[in-house]
Protein backbone atom coordinates (compact mmCIF):
# COMPACT_ATOMS: atom_id res chain seq x y z
CA UNK A 1 0.00 0.00 0.00
CA UNK A 2 1.31 3.42 -0.88
CA UNK A 3 2.44 5.11 2.36
CA UNK A 4 0.38 8.28 1.96
CA UNK A 5 -2.80 6.29 1.33
CA UNK A 6 -1.99 3.98 4.22
CA UNK A 7 -1.57 6.90 6.61
CA UNK A 8 -4.82 8.46 5.42
CA UNK A 9 -6.79 5.23 5.87
CA UNK A 10 -5.20 4.70 9.24
CA UNK A 11 -6.19 8.18 10.34
CA UNK A 12 -9.76 7.53 9.29
CA UNK A 13 -10.26 4.08 10.75
CA UNK A 14 -7.90 3.72 13.72
CA UNK A 15 -6.81 7.08 15.14
CA UNK A 16 -10.39 8.05 16.15
CA UNK A 17 -10.31 5.28 18.76
CA UNK A 18 -7.50 6.74 20.80
CA UNK A 19 -9.74 7.28 23.83
CA UNK A 20 -11.06 3.73 23.68
CA UNK A 21 -7.50 2.46 23.41
CA UNK A 22 -6.33 4.58 26.31
CA UNK A 23 -9.31 3.71 28.50
CA UNK A 24 -8.77 -0.01 27.96
CA UNK A 25 -5.01 0.23 28.53
CA UNK A 26 -5.54 2.35 31.64
CA UNK A 27 -7.98 -0.15 33.11
CA UNK A 28 -5.89 -3.18 32.21
CA UNK A 29 -2.56 -1.81 33.47
CA UNK A 30 -3.98 0.36 36.29
CA UNK A 31 -1.34 2.97 35.52
CA UNK A 32 -1.73 6.15 33.48
CA UNK A 33 1.96 6.29 32.55
CA UNK A 34 2.04 2.68 31.41
CA UNK A 35 -1.20 3.16 29.52
CA UNK A 36 0.31 6.19 27.75
CA UNK A 37 3.38 4.16 26.71
CA UNK A 38 1.48 1.04 25.72
CA UNK A 39 -1.09 2.96 23.67
CA UNK A 40 1.73 4.54 21.67
CA UNK A 41 3.28 1.14 21.20
CA UNK A 42 -0.07 -0.31 20.17
CA UNK A 43 -0.65 2.40 17.56
CA UNK A 44 2.78 1.75 16.08
CA UNK A 45 2.11 -1.97 15.98
CA UNK A 46 -1.29 -1.31 14.44
CA UNK A 47 0.25 0.93 11.80
CA UNK A 48 2.96 -1.57 10.94
CA UNK A 49 0.45 -4.37 10.51
CA UNK A 50 -2.22 -2.16 8.97
CA UNK A 51 -1.82 -4.01 5.67
CA UNK A 52 -3.38 -7.03 7.35
CA UNK A 53 -6.40 -5.03 8.52
CA UNK A 54 -9.42 -6.56 6.79
CA UNK A 55 -12.08 -4.14 7.95
CA UNK A 56 -13.73 -1.42 5.94
CA UNK A 57 -14.85 1.15 8.41
CA UNK A 58 -14.08 2.91 11.63
CA UNK A 59 -16.13 0.41 13.65
CA UNK A 60 -13.95 -2.47 12.45
CA UNK A 61 -10.95 -0.30 13.23
CA UNK A 62 -11.96 -0.02 16.87
CA UNK A 63 -12.19 -3.76 17.49
CA UNK A 64 -8.95 -4.32 15.62
CA UNK A 65 -7.12 -1.63 17.57
CA UNK A 66 -8.51 -2.78 20.92
CA UNK A 67 -7.31 -6.32 20.19
CA UNK A 68 -3.80 -4.98 19.70
CA UNK A 69 -4.04 -2.82 22.83
CA UNK A 70 -5.35 -5.74 24.85
CA UNK A 71 -2.55 -8.04 23.69
CA UNK A 72 0.10 -5.39 24.23
CA UNK A 73 -1.11 -4.86 27.80
CA UNK A 74 -1.40 -8.59 28.41
CA UNK A 75 2.17 -9.17 27.23
CA UNK A 76 3.46 -6.24 29.26
CA UNK A 77 1.79 -7.48 32.43
CA UNK A 78 3.10 -10.99 31.92
CA UNK A 79 6.62 -9.72 31.31
CA UNK A 80 6.42 -7.56 34.38
CA UNK A 81 5.46 -10.61 36.40
CA UNK A 82 2.05 -9.18 37.19
CA UNK A 83 -0.16 -12.15 36.65
CA UNK A 84 -2.93 -10.70 34.49
CA UNK A 85 -5.18 -13.30 36.08
CA UNK A 86 -4.43 -12.30 39.68
CA UNK A 87 -7.38 -13.31 41.78
CA UNK A 88 -9.90 -11.01 43.27
CA UNK A 89 -9.71 -10.99 47.04
CA UNK A 90 -13.20 -11.77 48.24
CA UNK A 91 -12.22 -11.85 51.87
CA UNK A 92 -11.00 -8.29 51.75
CA UNK A 93 -14.03 -6.95 49.96
CA UNK A 94 -16.59 -8.94 51.92
CA UNK A 95 -20.01 -9.87 50.62
CA UNK A 96 -23.12 -7.92 49.70
CA UNK A 97 -25.55 -10.04 51.66
CA UNK A 98 -26.71 -7.49 54.14
CA UNK A 99 -26.56 -4.47 51.90
CA UNK A 100 -29.35 -2.55 50.30
CA UNK A 101 -28.18 -1.69 46.79
CA UNK A 102 -29.89 1.65 46.91
CA UNK A 103 -27.91 2.75 49.90
CA UNK A 104 -24.74 1.83 48.09
CA UNK A 105 -25.74 3.94 45.18
CA UNK A 106 -26.62 6.91 47.31
CA UNK A 107 -23.27 7.01 48.98
CA UNK A 108 -21.21 9.91 47.74
CA UNK A 109 -18.13 7.80 47.20
CA UNK A 110 -19.98 5.14 45.23
CA UNK A 111 -18.19 6.13 42.08
CA UNK A 112 -14.78 6.00 43.74
CA UNK A 113 -15.64 2.64 45.24
CA UNK A 114 -16.85 1.31 41.94
CA UNK A 115 -13.61 2.29 40.30
CA UNK A 116 -11.60 0.70 43.08
CA UNK A 117 -13.67 -2.43 42.90
CA UNK A 118 -13.29 -2.59 39.15
CA UNK A 119 -9.53 -2.18 39.48
CA UNK A 120 -9.54 -5.04 41.96
CA UNK A 121 -11.15 -7.46 39.52
CA UNK A 122 -9.01 -10.11 37.85
CA UNK A 123 -7.72 -9.21 34.40
CA UNK A 124 -10.24 -11.34 32.51
CA UNK A 125 -13.19 -9.87 34.40
CA UNK A 126 -11.91 -6.31 34.16
CA UNK A 127 -11.35 -6.68 30.47
CA UNK A 128 -14.87 -8.02 29.93
CA UNK A 129 -16.48 -5.25 32.01
CA UNK A 130 -14.54 -2.43 30.35
CA UNK A 131 -15.23 -3.67 26.84
CA UNK A 132 -18.90 -4.35 27.55
CA UNK A 133 -19.97 -1.58 29.89
CA UNK A 134 -17.64 1.22 28.89
CA UNK A 135 -17.02 0.48 25.22
CA UNK A 136 -20.39 -1.20 24.72
CA UNK A 137 -18.95 -3.83 22.45
CA UNK A 138 -21.02 -6.89 21.52
CA UNK A 139 -20.34 -10.28 23.08
CA UNK A 140 -19.03 -11.38 19.71
CA UNK A 141 -16.54 -8.49 19.55
CA UNK A 142 -15.38 -9.12 23.10
CA UNK A 143 -14.94 -12.82 22.36
CA UNK A 144 -12.73 -11.91 19.39
CA UNK A 145 -10.60 -9.53 21.45
CA UNK A 146 -10.24 -11.76 24.52
CA UNK A 147 -9.94 -14.89 22.37
CA UNK A 148 -12.52 -16.86 24.32
CA UNK A 149 -15.92 -18.23 23.24
CA UNK A 150 -18.97 -15.98 23.48
CA UNK A 151 -20.35 -18.19 26.27
CA UNK A 152 -17.23 -17.53 28.31
CA UNK A 153 -17.61 -13.80 27.77
CA UNK A 154 -21.18 -13.94 29.06
CA UNK A 155 -20.31 -15.96 32.15
CA UNK A 156 -17.33 -13.73 32.88
CA UNK A 157 -19.54 -10.66 32.66
CA UNK A 158 -22.12 -12.17 34.99
CA UNK A 159 -19.51 -13.16 37.53
CA UNK A 160 -17.74 -9.82 37.23
CA UNK A 161 -20.93 -7.87 37.86
CA UNK A 162 -21.71 -10.03 40.87
CA UNK A 163 -18.23 -9.46 42.26
CA UNK A 164 -18.55 -5.75 41.73
CA UNK A 165 -21.81 -5.68 43.61
CA UNK A 166 -20.26 -7.62 46.43
CA UNK A 167 -17.25 -5.36 46.46
CA UNK A 168 -19.40 -2.25 46.52
CA UNK A 169 -21.43 -3.65 49.38
CA UNK A 170 -18.21 -4.31 51.25
CA UNK A 171 -16.95 -0.83 50.57
CA UNK A 172 -20.19 0.77 51.69
CA UNK A 173 -20.27 -1.17 54.90
CA UNK B 1 -34.91 1.77 29.18
CA UNK B 2 -31.56 0.92 27.76
CA UNK B 3 -28.09 1.93 28.85
CA UNK B 4 -27.91 4.75 26.39
CA UNK B 5 -30.93 6.49 27.89
CA UNK B 6 -29.64 5.61 31.33
CA UNK B 7 -26.44 7.43 30.55
CA UNK B 8 -28.28 10.51 29.32
CA UNK B 9 -30.56 10.48 32.34
CA UNK B 10 -27.59 10.23 34.66
CA UNK B 11 -26.00 13.19 32.98
CA UNK B 12 -29.19 15.23 33.45
CA UNK B 13 -29.41 14.18 37.11
CA UNK B 14 -32.78 12.53 36.75
CA UNK B 15 -33.79 11.33 40.16
CA UNK B 16 -36.05 8.60 38.79
CA UNK B 17 -33.06 6.81 37.45
CA UNK B 18 -32.16 4.82 40.54
CA UNK B 19 -34.76 2.13 39.91
CA UNK B 20 -33.49 1.39 36.48
CA UNK B 21 -29.89 1.39 37.48
CA UNK B 22 -30.57 -0.98 40.33
CA UNK B 23 -32.29 -3.38 38.00
CA UNK B 24 -29.43 -3.04 35.56
CA UNK B 25 -25.93 -3.44 37.04
CA UNK B 26 -24.62 -3.03 33.55
CA UNK B 27 -26.04 0.49 33.39
CA UNK B 28 -24.73 1.22 36.83
CA UNK B 29 -21.21 0.30 35.85
CA UNK B 30 -21.49 1.97 32.47
CA UNK B 31 -22.63 5.23 33.93
CA UNK B 32 -20.55 5.27 37.10
CA UNK B 33 -17.22 3.70 36.19
CA UNK B 34 -14.53 6.05 35.08
CA UNK B 35 -13.99 6.36 31.38
CA UNK B 36 -10.36 7.43 31.13
CA UNK B 37 -9.83 10.02 28.41
CA UNK B 38 -6.53 9.94 26.58
CA UNK B 39 -4.19 12.64 27.95
CA UNK B 40 -3.91 15.78 25.87
CA UNK B 41 -0.44 15.11 24.45
CA UNK B 42 -1.00 11.48 23.50
CA UNK B 43 -2.41 12.06 20.04
CA UNK B 44 0.52 14.32 19.14
CA UNK B 45 3.00 11.75 20.37
CA UNK B 46 1.33 9.05 18.30
CA UNK B 47 1.15 11.21 15.18
CA UNK B 48 4.82 12.10 15.58
CA UNK B 49 5.82 8.48 15.84
CA UNK B 50 3.67 7.59 12.84
CA UNK B 51 5.32 10.35 10.84
CA UNK B 52 8.72 9.01 11.80
CA UNK B 53 7.49 5.55 10.94
CA UNK B 54 6.37 6.63 7.47
CA UNK B 55 9.50 8.72 6.95
CA UNK B 56 11.83 5.95 8.08
CA UNK B 57 10.94 3.39 5.41
CA UNK B 58 11.28 6.06 2.73
CA UNK B 59 14.72 6.90 4.07
CA UNK B 60 15.79 3.28 4.27
CA UNK B 61 14.22 2.81 0.85
CA UNK B 62 16.57 5.41 -0.61
CA UNK B 63 19.38 3.99 1.43
CA UNK B 64 18.61 0.61 -0.07
CA UNK B 65 18.61 2.09 -3.56
CA UNK B 66 21.88 3.85 -2.88
CA UNK B 67 23.35 0.63 -1.49
CA UNK B 68 22.13 -1.28 -4.54
CA UNK B 69 23.65 1.27 -6.86
CA UNK B 70 26.92 1.09 -4.98
CA UNK B 71 26.80 -2.67 -5.09
CA UNK B 72 26.06 -2.72 -8.81
CA UNK B 73 28.80 -0.19 -9.50
CA UNK B 74 31.18 -2.17 -7.35
CA UNK B 75 30.22 -5.49 -8.91
CA UNK B 76 30.32 -4.03 -12.40
CA UNK B 77 33.66 -2.48 -11.59
CA UNK B 78 34.99 -5.73 -10.25
CA UNK B 79 33.61 -7.69 -13.15
CA UNK B 80 35.07 -5.14 -15.54
CA UNK B 81 38.37 -5.42 -13.70
CA UNK B 82 38.12 -9.18 -13.76
CA UNK B 83 37.14 -9.15 -17.41
CA UNK B 84 39.92 -6.78 -18.27
CA UNK B 85 42.34 -9.00 -16.39
CA UNK B 86 41.36 -12.07 -18.28
CA UNK B 87 40.01 -10.20 -21.29
CA UNK B 88 41.13 -11.57 -24.63
CA UNK B 89 42.10 -7.98 -25.35
CA UNK B 90 45.07 -8.31 -23.05
CA UNK B 91 46.34 -11.52 -24.51
CA UNK B 92 45.78 -10.07 -27.98
CA UNK B 93 47.64 -6.96 -26.84
CA UNK B 94 50.79 -9.08 -26.43
CA UNK B 95 50.40 -10.31 -29.97
CA UNK B 96 49.77 -6.77 -31.17
CA UNK B 97 52.87 -5.56 -29.41
CA UNK B 98 54.94 -8.41 -30.83
CA UNK B 99 53.64 -7.71 -34.33
CA UNK B 100 54.41 -4.03 -33.93
CA UNK B 101 57.95 -4.77 -32.66
CA UNK B 102 58.59 -7.24 -35.48
CA UNK B 103 57.45 -4.70 -38.01
CA UNK B 104 59.91 -2.16 -36.63
CA UNK B 105 62.86 -4.51 -36.14
CA UNK B 106 62.73 -6.31 -39.43
CA UNK B 107 62.56 -5.17 -42.92
CA UNK B 108 58.97 -6.32 -43.20
CA UNK B 109 57.12 -3.16 -42.36
CA UNK B 110 55.29 -2.75 -45.59
CA UNK B 111 53.94 -5.20 -48.15
CA UNK B 112 52.44 -2.36 -50.11
CA UNK B 113 54.36 0.87 -49.65
CA UNK B 114 51.95 3.57 -50.69
CA UNK B 115 50.57 6.77 -49.35
CA UNK B 116 47.59 6.39 -51.62
CA UNK B 117 44.61 4.84 -49.88
CA UNK B 118 43.24 3.85 -53.30
CA UNK B 119 46.31 1.76 -53.83
CA UNK B 120 46.46 0.24 -50.38
CA UNK B 121 42.81 -0.70 -50.02
CA UNK B 122 42.52 -2.72 -53.24
CA UNK B 123 45.79 -4.43 -52.40
CA UNK B 124 44.04 -6.28 -49.57
CA UNK B 125 41.42 -7.66 -51.99
CA UNK B 126 41.95 -11.34 -52.49
CA UNK B 127 44.25 -11.52 -49.48
CA UNK B 128 41.57 -11.01 -46.85
CA UNK B 129 37.93 -12.02 -46.49
CA UNK B 130 37.10 -8.53 -45.33
CA UNK B 131 37.86 -5.05 -46.48
CA UNK B 132 39.66 -2.83 -43.96
CA UNK B 133 38.90 0.89 -43.96
CA UNK B 134 41.89 2.74 -45.32
CA UNK B 135 41.73 6.47 -44.73
CA UNK B 136 43.69 9.55 -45.58
CA UNK B 137 44.42 11.33 -42.34
CA UNK B 138 45.67 14.87 -41.98
CA UNK B 139 48.94 14.93 -40.01
CA UNK B 140 49.28 11.16 -40.06
CA UNK B 141 50.55 10.18 -43.52
CA UNK B 142 49.65 6.72 -44.72
CA UNK B 143 52.84 4.71 -45.29
CA UNK B 144 51.35 1.50 -46.61
CA UNK B 145 49.89 -1.87 -45.63
CA UNK B 146 50.73 -5.50 -45.07
CA UNK B 147 49.18 -8.73 -43.83
CA UNK B 148 49.56 -9.88 -40.25
CA UNK B 149 48.25 -12.92 -38.47
CA UNK B 150 46.44 -12.84 -35.17
CA UNK B 151 45.12 -15.92 -33.49
CA UNK B 152 45.69 -17.93 -36.62
CA UNK B 153 43.77 -15.69 -38.97
CA UNK B 154 44.88 -12.98 -41.33
CA UNK B 155 44.50 -9.36 -40.35
CA UNK B 156 45.07 -6.11 -42.16
CA UNK B 157 47.93 -3.91 -40.97
CA UNK B 158 47.86 -0.27 -41.98
CA UNK B 159 50.92 1.78 -41.29
CA UNK B 160 50.74 5.48 -40.62
CA UNK B 161 53.51 7.87 -39.72
CA UNK B 162 53.76 10.79 -37.38
CA UNK B 163 57.11 12.57 -37.69
CA UNK B 164 59.57 9.73 -37.03
CA UNK B 165 56.97 7.58 -35.23
CA UNK B 166 55.27 4.58 -36.74
CA UNK B 167 51.68 3.68 -36.05
CA UNK B 168 50.40 0.21 -36.83
CA UNK B 169 46.66 -0.25 -37.17
CA UNK B 170 45.61 -3.90 -37.08
CA UNK B 171 42.11 -4.90 -37.93
CA UNK B 172 40.16 -8.12 -38.36
CA UNK B 173 36.59 -9.29 -37.94
CA UNK B 174 35.82 -9.99 -34.30
CA UNK B 175 33.15 -9.67 -31.68
CA UNK B 176 32.69 -6.14 -30.34
CA UNK B 177 34.83 -5.12 -27.39
CA UNK B 178 34.76 -2.16 -25.06
CA UNK B 179 37.21 0.55 -26.02
CA UNK B 180 40.42 -0.10 -24.12
CA UNK B 181 43.69 1.72 -23.76
CA UNK B 182 46.71 -0.36 -22.82
CA UNK B 183 50.23 0.84 -22.21
CA UNK B 184 53.00 -1.75 -22.36
CA UNK B 185 56.77 -1.54 -22.68
CA UNK B 186 56.55 2.15 -23.53
CA UNK B 187 54.07 1.55 -26.31
CA UNK B 188 50.52 2.77 -26.27
CA UNK B 189 47.69 0.69 -27.65
CA UNK B 190 44.09 1.53 -28.27
CA UNK B 191 41.54 -1.13 -29.02
CA UNK B 192 38.02 -0.47 -30.30
CA UNK B 193 35.33 -2.09 -32.40
CA UNK B 194 33.40 -0.95 -35.40
CA UNK B 195 31.16 -2.69 -37.92
CA UNK B 196 31.99 -6.17 -36.68
CA UNK B 197 35.72 -5.59 -36.76
CA UNK B 198 38.22 -5.05 -34.02
CA UNK B 199 40.89 -2.36 -34.39
CA UNK B 200 44.21 -2.04 -32.66
CA UNK B 201 46.32 1.07 -32.98
CA UNK B 202 49.80 0.81 -31.50
CA UNK B 203 52.69 3.24 -31.47
CA UNK B 204 55.43 4.73 -29.36
CA UNK B 205 53.49 8.00 -29.70
CA UNK B 206 52.20 9.42 -26.45
CA UNK B 207 48.66 8.44 -25.60
CA UNK B 208 47.05 11.78 -26.42
CA UNK B 209 48.57 11.83 -29.91
CA UNK B 210 47.56 8.23 -30.44
CA UNK B 211 44.04 9.12 -29.34
CA UNK B 212 44.07 12.03 -31.76
CA UNK B 213 45.08 9.65 -34.49
CA UNK B 214 42.37 7.15 -33.55
CA UNK B 215 39.66 9.79 -33.42
CA UNK B 216 40.66 10.87 -36.93
CA UNK B 217 40.82 7.31 -38.15
CA UNK B 218 37.41 6.37 -36.73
Amino acid sequence: MDPARKLLLFEQTVIPHMNAAYNLARWLTRSSQTADDLVQESFLKAFRSFDTFQGNDSNDGRGWLLTIVRNTCFTWLKKKGNQPTSEFDEQLHGSADDQNPESILLKEDAMGSLNQCLEGLPFAFREAIVLRELEELSYREISDIARVPVGTVMSRLARARKRLQECLAGAAR
Amino acid sequence: MNCETGRILTETNDSGLADHIMSCPSCFIGTRACYYQAPAGLEDKIRQRLRRETAAPAYSHWLAIAASVLLIVSVTGNVALLRSRVAPQHSVASDVLSAHLRSLAGTHLLDVPSSDQHTVKPWFNGKLDFSPPVKFLDGFPLLGGRIEYFDGRPAAALIYGRNKHVINVFTWPAAPVAETAIARNGFNMLNWSNSGMTFWAISDLNESELREFVSLYR
